[in-house]
C-alpha cells in the first residue's frame, strides 16, 4: 500500500511539474532581470505578427506569436491591453507579493508602474507556459526520430545520397571529402534559397493555386510514399509478417485521415500529431541520405541562412511575412505547427469558422476564406473579449445580454466580484516545421554517428531545448517573427562535438581508471 | 458570419459554452496543470458547424476509412452525450452511433483476416508469399 501510494504521490507531483515549473521560471531571479530589460520594450501598442514562413521541405520557420495584422484591430487591441491592465490590476490585488501590499490606491506614477510590472509578468507568464507548449511537441519528434534510428538500421544504412548532393565522401584525402561536403552544402543551401525564393514570388503574384497544389503534393509524398517505406522497414525489422491487404488499408487510412487534419477539419491533437510524424518522417529521409559532414555543414549554413532571411529586410522569408501582413492573411496552416488553436482574445469570437481557417488553413486557397478573415476582423463587436472570459462572466454575474451600454458601464466598474482566470490559452506560438525537422535531424544524427551515443544524443537534446526556450525568451520581448533555428543549431552543434571529442573520451578514460568523480 | 451573427454568436456561445466551461474550469481547479485540450476547440464552434464535421466525417467513413470512424467517434463522444442537450445534439448522436458501429464492423472484419493471415500464411505457400508485403525470415 505505501509502495503504490507513494508512487501514486509521485505521479501526481510530477504531473504537477510542468505548472509548478512555470511558477518557478516566474518567480526566479530571472523575472528580475527580464523586467528590467524588458521595461524598454513593453508598450508596444499591439502585438505584432503571427506567421512564419516556411518552405516547403526545408521549413526555415521563425517562431511567431499569434495576433492580428489589421489596422482596424488596433483599436480592438488597444482595448484589450487596457482590459488587461485592467484585469491584471485586479489580479494584482488578490497577489500576495504585489508591490504595493494590495492596496488598490497610490499616486498614478505607481499604477503605470504596475502596468509595467503586470506587463512583464504577463509576458513572462506567456512565454513559460508556450516554452512548455513547445517542448512536448519537440521532444516527441526527436523522440520518434531517435528511437527509430536506434532500432531501424535501415536508416543508418547508407544507400546512396539524394541528387541534391551529388559529390561522395568516400574519398582518398581528407581534404577532399572537406571539399565534397562544403559543394555538396553549397548545392543543397542554393535550393533551399531558390525555392524559397519561387515560393515568395508565388505568392506575392498570388498563384495561390499553385502553392496549394505544391503543399498538397508534398503532404501527400510524405504521408503515402515515405509512410509506407518506414512502415515496411519496421516490419523487417520486427520480423513481422504483413499482407499487402492490411497493408493498403492502413497506409489508405493513416494517409487520408491526415491530409483531412492537415489542410482541412480535425481534432487539434490529431493534426498536432501529424504534424510531427511528417517532420520524423522528413527528418529521417534526412538523416538517412545526408553524408556526414554534409549534414553538420548543411546544419550550420542553414541556421546562418535562417537568420538572414528571417531579420534581413530584404530576407525572402521577411518579405513573405510582411506581404502576408499587407494582406492580413496566415501563411501556410499546413506547414505550421501551432500549439493550440487560435483563440486570441482579440480576434472576433464570433466567427469560429474564419478563426479556425485562420490558424489552420487555407486562406491561399481562394478568395472567400481571405474577406472573411478580414470581415472577420472588423466585424467583430465583442469588444475584444474571448469566449472564456465571456462565459465567467455570466457565471459570475448572472447571465445578461451585453450592448454596448452595459460594456461602457461594466468597464468602468472597478474589480468587482469577476475573478479573473488566467487566460490560459490565450495566445499560441507556433513554429514551422522546418524546425522540427532540422532539431530532429540534428539529434538524429547525433544518435546514429557519434562515438559518444547516448551521452551525445542527450546533450544535444538538452542543448536544443535550452535554445528553444531562449528563442521563446526573445519572441516575447521582441514580438516579431524570429528564426528558431539559429540558436539551438548553434547550442546542439557545439555541444554535439564537444560532447563526443571532449566529455566522451574523458568519461571513457574515468571510467576504464575506474575513477569516480 | 456577417456582423449580426457576430454580436449574437458570442451571446449564444457564452451560454453554451459557460456550462461545459464550467465543468473544464471545475477539473482545471482540481488539477493546476496545463489548461484543458482539444475538446474546447469545438466549444467555439456553432451547432450547424459541429453537426456538418459530424455528417462529412461519417460520410467520409465509407471510403473504406474506419480510421475517420474513430476519429468521429473520439471527436464527438461528449458533443454527443456528455454536453448539455441542444437542437443538433440528436443528430449527432445518431451519428456518433452509426461511426461508432461502422468501427466495430470493421475492427471485426480485421481482427479476423489479420488472425486467419498470420497462422494460415506458411501454409498458403505460393498464395501466401503473393499476399505478403513482408515475409519473416527463418522458420515459420
Amino acid at each position: 500500500m505505501d509502495i503504490f501510494g507513494s508512487m501514486k504521490l509521485s505521479l501526481e507531483r510530477s504531473a504537477f511539474v510542468s505548472y509548478e515549473l512555470k511558477e518557478a521560471i516566474n518567480k526566479t531571479s530571472l523575472q528580475r532581470f527580464c523586467v528590467f530589460v524588458q521595461r524598454r520594450c513593453i508598450h508596444k501598442a499591439a502585438p505584432m505578427t503571427e506567421l512564419s514562413a516556411p518552405l516547403p521541405y526545408f521549413q526555415n520557420a521563425q517562431m511567431t506569436e499569434d495576433s492580428h495584422m489589421s489596422n482596424t484591430v488596433r483599436s480592438q487591441n488597444d482595448g484589450r491591453e487596457r482590459q488587461r491592465h485592467e484585469h491584471s490590476e485586479r489580479r494584482r490585488h488578490g497577489n500576495p507579493e504585489s508591490e504595493t501590499n494590495g492596496q488598490p490606491q497610490g499616486g498614478t506614477r505607481q499604477v503605470v508602474e504596475h502596468d509595467d510590472e503586470e506587463d512583464e509578468e504577463l509576458t513572462l507568464k506567456y512565454g513559460a507556459k508556450h516554452v512548455i507548449m513547445l517542448f512536448v511537441p519537440v521532444t516527441l519528434c526527436m523522440v520518434v526520430v531517435v528511437a527509430t534510428i536506434k532500432s531501424v538500421s535501415f536508416y543508418t544504412r547508407k544507400d546512396g545520397q539524394l541528387i541534391y548532393t551529388p559529390f561522395t565522401e568516400d574519398t582518398e584525402t581528407v581534404g577532399q571529402r572537406a571539399l565534397h561536403s562544403i559543394l555538396n552544402a553549397a548545392i543543397m543551401i542554393s535550393v533551399i534559397v531558390v525555392m524559397t525564393i519561387l515560393l515568395v514570388v508565388l505568392y506575392k503574384y498570388r498563384c495561390y493555386k499553385v502553392i496549394h497544389a505544391w503543399l498538397i503534393i508534398s503532404s501527400l509524398l510524405l504521408l503515402f510514399f515515405f509512410s509506407f517505406i518506414y512502415l515496411g522497414e519496421v516490419f523487417k525489422t520486427y520480423n513481422v509478417a504483413m499482407d499487402y491487404i492490411t497493408l493498403a488499408l492502413v497506409i489508405w487510412n493513416f494517409g487520408v485521415v491526415g491530409m483531412i487534419c492537415i489542410h482541412w477539419k480535425g481534432p487539434l491533437r490529431l493534426q498536432q500529431a501529424y504534424l510531427i510524424m511528417i517532420s520524423a518522417l522528413m527528418a529521417l529521409v534526412f538523416i538517412k541520405y545526408l553524408p556526414e559532414w554534409t549534414a553538420w555543414l548543411i546544419l550550420a549554413v542553414i541556421s546562418i541562412y535562417d537568420l538572414v532571411a528571417v531579420l534581413c529586410p530584404k530576407g525572402p522569408l521577411r518579405m513573405l511575412v510582411e506581404t502576408a501582413q499587407e494582406r492580413n492573411e496566415t501563411l501556410f496552416p499546413a506547414l505550421i505547427y501551432s500549439s493550440t488553436m487560435v483563440w486570441l482574445v482579440n480576434m472576433a469570437e464570433g466567427d469560429p469558422e474564419a478563426q479556425r481557417r485562420v490558424s489552420k488553413n487555407s486562406n491561399y486557397n481562394a478568395q472567400t476564406p481571405v474577406n472573411q478573415n478580414s470581415s472577420n476582423v472588423t466585424d467583430s463587436d465583442d469588444g475584444g473579449f474571448s469566449e472564456e472570459w465571456e462565459a465567467q462572466r455570466d457565471r459570475n454575474l448572472g447571465q445578461h445580454h451585453s450592448t454596448p451600454a452595459s460594456r461602457a458601464a461594466v468597464q468602468e466598474l472597478p474589480a468587482g466580484a469577476s475573478h479573473m482566470h488566467e487566460d490560459p490559452e490565450e495566445r499560441g506560438v507556433k513554429l514551422g516545421l522546418g524546425d522540427f525537422i532540422f532539431y530532429s535531424v540534428l539529434v538524429g544524427k547525433a544518435s546514429a554517428t557519434a562515438s559518444g551515443d547516448w551521452n551525445t544524443t542527450i546533450a544535444c537534446f538538452v542543448a536544443i531545448l535550452i535554445g528553444l526556450c531562449l528563442t521563446l525568451l526573445l519572441l516575447a520581448i521582441f514580438k516579431k517573427a524570429l528564426p528558431a533555428l539559429p540558436i539551438s543549431i548553434t547550442f546542439g552543434l557545439v555541444f554535439y562535438f564537444a560532447t563526443d571529442y571532449l566529455v566522451q573520451p574523458f568519461m571513457d578514460q574515468l571510467a576504464f581508471h575506474q575513477f569516480y568523480i | 458570419m456577417r456582423a449580426e451573427d457576430e454580436l449574437q454568436a458570442p451571446e449564444a456561445l457564452a451560454a453554451l459554452g459557460a456550462s461545459a466551461l464550467r465543468k473544464e474550469e471545475g477539473e482545471a481547479a482540481a488539477f493546476p496543470g496545463p489548461s484543458p485540450g482539444p475538446r474546447m476547440n469545438l466549444e467555439r464552434v456553432s451547432n450547424e458547424e459541429k453537426l456538418n464535421l459530424c455528417r462529412k466525417y461519417y460520410l467520409g467513413g465509407f471510403a473504406l476509412l474506419p480510421f475517420l470512424w474513430l476519429v468521429n467517434v473520439l471527436w464527438f463522444f461528449r458533443e454527443a452525450f456528455l454536453a448539455p442537450a441542444y437542437e443538433e445534439q440528436g443528430q449527432i448522436k445518431g451519428y456518433v452511433w452509426r461511426s461508432a458501429l461502422g468501427l466495430v464492423f470493421w475492427l471485426v472484419v480485421l481482427t479476423s483476416w489479420i488472425t486467419v493471415f498470420q497462422i494460415n500464411r506458411a501454409r498458403w505457400g505460393a498464395l501466401g508469399d503473393y499476399l505478403s508485403f513482408t515475409i519473416p525470415l527463418g522458420i515459420p
